[in-house]
């Protein structure tokens, strides 16, 4: 095989989800009529922000060679926050703020902060008692999903205080706000990933952690800030949610986590640790969503979503194994 | 066990001003004695072979001193200084690089990444530091091909690479990042003839710029062709500590069988 080849089917495996991606979006475009719309690919986007933005926390965790199963249940919390504070009917406190567009950086920061502190909380926890970061979230999940229950009573908060609504209804060349702002934390955190030191050195701990603590590199620590930065970006993801319903209701977002995973795998992250990146892992929010967005346009029941997305776990499970079969064989 | 010999620390003739004294430094697991109390020095520029039997405690001892294990009781001075790593961080803050028996290469990242771990280039992007790759990989280049390693390209994961590639990265690291001891845990284990003889000769040229080097080996040969003396551990005490040229491979092969005790001592 000559060297050139040998790169272009490199640039081909390191990108396959991508080119899963465009593959569907064509397949999608052809056989589903009405697919082919500006339309409908921004409503893929806009439709993927929140579940992307939750996915770079799991992301971020999992390729440092851990799990963290709490997301879900952290950004249920921080939009229960955020919609007790300020939604005007239900359970909402309605709380105004002046000015106006004081409520949004509040808004932003109490739900960044409840999500960052139950994460670094997992993290500590996962690093000082060194118990199973599965086990230390599960947990989280559990105990963070009752502690919404209990602070609404299961109630819900609606009404959204519309200067926060603004960044759900603003457009910006067709997308929501709420879209950017995802993307944008896609593009700064792949940054982090691929350029800093700290990204470099979560991608070795994944890999081998004990070599990562010989050469000097302070592993708890590092491990703690990505525990908390996966709890504060689920806070973002929980805040975009409350945006996205107008409001919080007590069983607001249950089964993103599963759907994050699915994400995180097929967006070519190994569970194992050491292996993604943070592009893949948006092209695999984009190619869920694309999915999901040509079954409702078929018209076949929602309920189909759920059978394709495992069997999409399923087929991402053995397309890693097959990458890795050919990778042996190019080295 | 207490009591060994605490007065010959830094007594050596010559070595006036030891690089490391280790004074009785003694490591328990539970009531297993690994350690029973571990006393010799270490110059600046000298190479010490540590030699002992599978258990003896060679490799407790490297990790004490490479931080990341902490003595149940004993001293240790480096540069006259009471010494004490609590992590390989401060160890390698203090001066002493480690090349450890298991490899300690992160497999999922390239050669560049790999060398640099723990103390990457970088340089502020608005304030933020950002990996400078290409600083890096000059480095690396130049480092691998001055000891003649030959490696296909830098930006292969290290999976890709062969096991004594792997092993002359980690040794190319500690010629690179030098410091002022140097511990290693059989570093030859995976090299070929030509390898070894290269490795041997890095040693030899690490040392000769004042460096203080221990290296852990059973192969007797390798101990007689680069160190300047002779360290045996046996049972977890030092069972002889004397210099390469007044001794032979049969000498210190009873020594580390028990055959004779301290007599060859420290005499130096």
């Amino acid at each position: 095989m000559n060297p050139r080849t040998r790169q272009i089917l490199e640039f081909v495996l390191d990108n396959l989800v991508w080119f899963m991606l465009v593959f569907v979006l064509v397949v999608f475009s052809t056989f589903v009529p009405n697919y082919f719309q500006l339309g409908i690919f921004a409503n893929i986007i806009e439709a993927s922000s929140v579940l992307g933005v939750m996915s770079i926390g799991l992301a971020l965790v999992i390729i440092a060679g851990h799990m963290d199963l709490s997301v879900e249940s952290v950004a249920a919390l921080s939009a229960m926050a955020v919609g007790i504070l300020f939604c005007s009917s239900g359970i909402g406190l309605g709380i105004q703020l002046n000015p106006q567009w004081l409520m949004v950086p509040v808004s932003l920061l109490i739900a960044v902060v409840v999500g960052g502190i139950i994460g670094a909380s997992n993290g500590y926890l996962v690093v000082r008692l060194k118990m199973s970061a599965f086990i230390i979230t599960l947990a989280s999940y559990i105990w963070v999903r009752g502690l919404v229950l209990v602070i609404s009573g299961g109630r819900s908060a609606q009404d959204l205080a519309p200067a926060i609504r603004w960044f759900g209804i603003q457009r910006l060349l067709g997308l929501p706000l709420t879209a950017w702002i995802a993307i944008a934390c896609f593009v700064v955190f792949s940054l982090i990933m691929a350029r800093t030191p700290f990204g470099r050195h979560l991608v070795m701990i994944g890999g081998n952690e004990t070599a990562t603590f010989r050469a000097g590199i302070r592993v708890n620590r590092n491990l703690v800030i990505a525990f908390m930065l996966a709890g504060a970006i689920a806070g973002l993801a929980g805040w975009l949610l409350t945006i996205r319903t107008s409001g919080a209701t007590a069983n607001l977002g249950v089964g993103l986590l599963f759907n994050a995973f699915a994400a995180v795998v097929i967006g070519g992250v190994s569970l194992k640790g050491g292996v993604g990146t943070l592009p893949g892992v948006y092209a695999g929010v984009l190619l869920l969503s694309a999915i999901n967005t040509a079954i409702n346009l078929m018209g076949l029941p929602a309920n189909f979503t759920q059978v394709i997305h495992g069997l999409l776990v399923l087929a991402a499970v053995l397309l890693d194994a097959f990458k890795q079969t050919i990778r042996q064989r190019l080295a | 066990m207490s009591g060994v010999q605490p007065g010959m620390i830094g007594a050596q003739p010559g070595m006036s001003d030891p690089l490391l004294v280790l004074d009785n430094v003694a490591k328990n697991y539970g009531a297993i004695e690994a350690l029973k109390g571990i006393s010799f020095s270490i110059g600046r520029g000298e190479v010490v072979a540590l030699l002992g039997d599978n258990g003896a405690g060679k490799s407790t001892l490297v990790k004490i001193i490479a931080g990341g294990l902490e003595p149940t009781s004993g001293r240790m001075l480096f540069e006259g200084r009471e010494f004490l790593a609590r992590s390989p961080a401060e160890a390698k803050a203090a001066g002493i690089e480690t090349v450890y028996q298991d490899l300690s290469l992160c497999t999922n990242v390239d050669v560049v990444a790999n060398f640099f771990m723990g103390r990457e280039i970088t340089r502020k992007v608005l304030g933020v530091p950002v990996l400078d790759e290409r600083a890096m990989e000059q480095v690396v280049q130049k480092a691998l091909a001055s000891a003649g390693t030959r490696i296909p390209s830098l930006r292969t994961n290290v999976e890709h690479l062969s096991g004594g590639q792997r092993q002359a990265i980690e040794l190319n690291r500690f010629v690179h990042f030098g410091g002022k001891l140097v511990l290693l845990d059989e570093p030859f284990a995976a090299l070929g003839v030509e390898q070894t003889r290269r490795g041997l000769d890095m040693i030899r040229q690490v040392a000769s710029q004042g460096i203080g080097v221990v290296i852990i080996t059973h192969i007797m040969q390798q101990a007689f062709q680069v160190a300047d003396r002779i360290v045996v551990i046996r049972q977890g005490v030092v069972a002889g500590d004397i210099a390469r040229n007044k001794t032979s491979p049969d000498a210190v092969i009873n020594m580390i069988t028990g055959e004779t005790l301290a007599g060859a001592g420290p005499a130096g």
